[in-house]
């Protein structure tokens, strides 16, 4: 046995104060962005890029994927790194700006008004980016150990700030008499939504998962070699993308592109898939089932996208209805199904550290899974999967009721998630 | 594996009050999931030292379960300077799981 570190007071972990904010916007984000959907449920009957639909989606990437991604990493990246976070003044700051930005980038895009709420909200969030960006710099450069895990999520971040900075020069581009790209914003539509889906999301999904799936599943599996080999495929195909579509001019070759993301997934499947055959624990809970799940709904979306551009490129002519379920399942299926799965993974353990740190040894506590209502996560998941079926159904067949049923599902679905959400926060000691 | 001692009663009446530490992830307690290598007591010194790891070097839970082993020992021997000494090797693997724990586990 090699003698270790003594145990001291040095807490590694980062305190729940920064943490918890971030949880509780996004969840509120979640149920507004449900709300949205069922009101403007008539919006998905035509085209994609109109007021409700970019308020919605801005709504369900930046105030709930994001905010939640970045409240949970700042709690999981000391973990990764080993390293405690630099500095929680730059968390809430980087809190308070997306926060403030959020909703009024939000309302800009509602009532499509690219002027001063818009590009307020814009400067806010670049600005909660590059606070988040230089936090975790500092406190990836002060870690002792190099970690492929830490690499994608500073890497993800770094895509986040290009996706960010891209949609503030989008909307001045809306600006009458302003014109700051060569092309019409459209034009520049699908490498901010790229950049953002694999760059900010995709990579770092992988990186935060490859840890905390074996983790969770309490499995040894571990492969730093295919997790190296993921994210330069993953790199290479959104670099590819840009080279050949805007700057080479050659979409005809985009399926090389395609062919690298695919590979990339399939390999993160492939780990996934090993961790969990190599699991100490056979049972597996709900909530791991749906992050699992999750892992798996990630071919969805690109096989869709493989018929987005086969069609593009067979017809030249964009198939809309495509695309808004490539959309849909990427924002309402993947990451919603991994933060609906993650957050009763690492909400309840947030707490449970808070309400009982240093009590276990004095009397019984109540397990962190005790901490929400598992009935309810049963309905929530029950809710949640045909809600993003018939919607997905109502957006091929254009059948308004398809899209008001799956709509109201989805939000059935998000008030029983900011049920669990509060149940958990709200938690109080249970007196011996 | 049972856990190393140079006491065996003090290292009985330890290794009983751990059994109140629980992982609270996988809801085993650490004796049980072979967590806890050895408990040296220091007699003269009044001091116990118990080297002990953690399923993954990553644990989020980590700082807690390392306190609740602190707070217990100096429970079970308040005049005793009690330190936890966090060790990755060996690392922790499925084999250090006791029977009763295997039972919890499906295994």
């Amino acid at each position: 046995m090699i003698p270790g570190q003594s145990v001291g007071n040095t807490a590694k972990t980062t305190s729940y104060k920064v943490v918890l904010p971030f949880y509780i916007y996004a969840a509120i984000s979640f149920l507004v962005s449900a709300v949205l959907l069922l009101l403007s449920s008539e919006a998905f009957l035509g085209h994609y890029f109109q007021p409700k639909i970019l308020a919605i989606t801005h709504m369900m990437a930046l105030g709930w994927g994001t905010m939640i991604i970045l409240g949970a990493s700042h709690q999981l990246v000391p973990v990764i790194i080993e390293q405690k976070l630099h500095s929680n003044i730059l968390a809430y700051c980087s809190f308070v700006f997306a926060a403030i930005g959020i909703p009024l980038l939000v309302y800009g895009f509602y009532v499509f008004d690219m002027g001063h709420p818009a590009k307020w909200g814009g400067r806010f969030i670049l600005l909660a980016i590059i606070t988040y960006l230089i936090n975790l710099g500092i406190s990836i450069s002060k870690s002792k150990t190099e970690n492929i895990h830490a690499i994608f999520v500073f890497t993800s971040v770094v895509w986040l700030l290009i996706t960010a900075s891209l949609g503030l020069v989008l909307v001045y581009n809306f600006s009458p008499g302003l014109h700051l790209l060569p092309h019409d914003s459209l034009h520049y539509l699908p490498l901010h939504v790229h950049a953002g889906i694999i760059g900010w999301f995709l990579l770092l999904t992988i990186g935060v998962g490859s840890r905390l799936i074996p983790m969770f599943l309490i499995s040894k599996y571990t492969n730093k070699k295919l997790l190296n080999w993921i994210f330069i495929l993953i790199n290479l195909s959104l670099l590819s993308y840009i080279l050949l579509f805007y700057v080479a001019n050659i979409p005809q070759l985009i399926y090389l592109s395609w062919c690298m993301l695919l590979a990339g997934i399939i390999l993160f499947v492939y780990y996934c898939r090993s961790a969990y055959i190599q699991r100490i624990r056979r049972q597996v809970d709900d909530q791991m089932k749906i992050s699992l799940l999750s892992v798996f709904m990630m071919l969805v979306p690109i096989i869709l996208l493989f018929l987005v551009i086969l069609i593009l490129s067979l017809f030249s002519k964009e198939s809309v209805s495509l695309s808004m379920s490539y959309g849909f399942l990427i924002l309402f299926g993947w990451i919603t199904a991994i933060i609906l799965g993650m957050t009763f993974k690492t909400l309840p353990f947030i707490i449970w550290n808070k309400v009982y740190h240093r009590r276990s040894g004095m009397g019984k506590t109540p397990n962190p899974k005790d901490l929400f209502n598992d009935k309810v996560f049963k309905v929530m998941g029950l809710a949640y999967l045909p809600a993003l079926i018939i919607f997905v159904a109502g957006i091929l067949t254009k059948i308004l009721l398809l899209l008001q049923l799956g709509a109201s599902l989805m939000l059935i679905a998000a008030v029983l998630y900011v049920f669990n959400v509060f149940k958990v926060v709200t938690h109080q000691a249970i007196k011996q | 594996m049972s856990v190393e001692t140079n006491n065996n009663i003090k290292g009985a009446i330890a290794e009983a009050v751990l059994e109140h530490v629980y992982d609270p992830e996988i809801g085993l307690n650490v004796v049980s999931l072979g967590l806890i290598y050895s408990l040296i007591f220091d007699d003269e010194a009044l001091k116990v030292n118990c080297t002990m790891t953690l399923t993954t070097e990553f644990c989020p839970m980590g700082e807690s379960i390392t306190g609740n082993v602190k707070t217990s020992l100096e429970g079970a021997f308040p005049d005793h300077q009690v330190e936890v000494i966090l060790t990755f090797e060996p690392a922790w693997s499925f084999e250090l799981i006791d029977e009763e724990g295997r039972k919890f586990l499906g295994r």
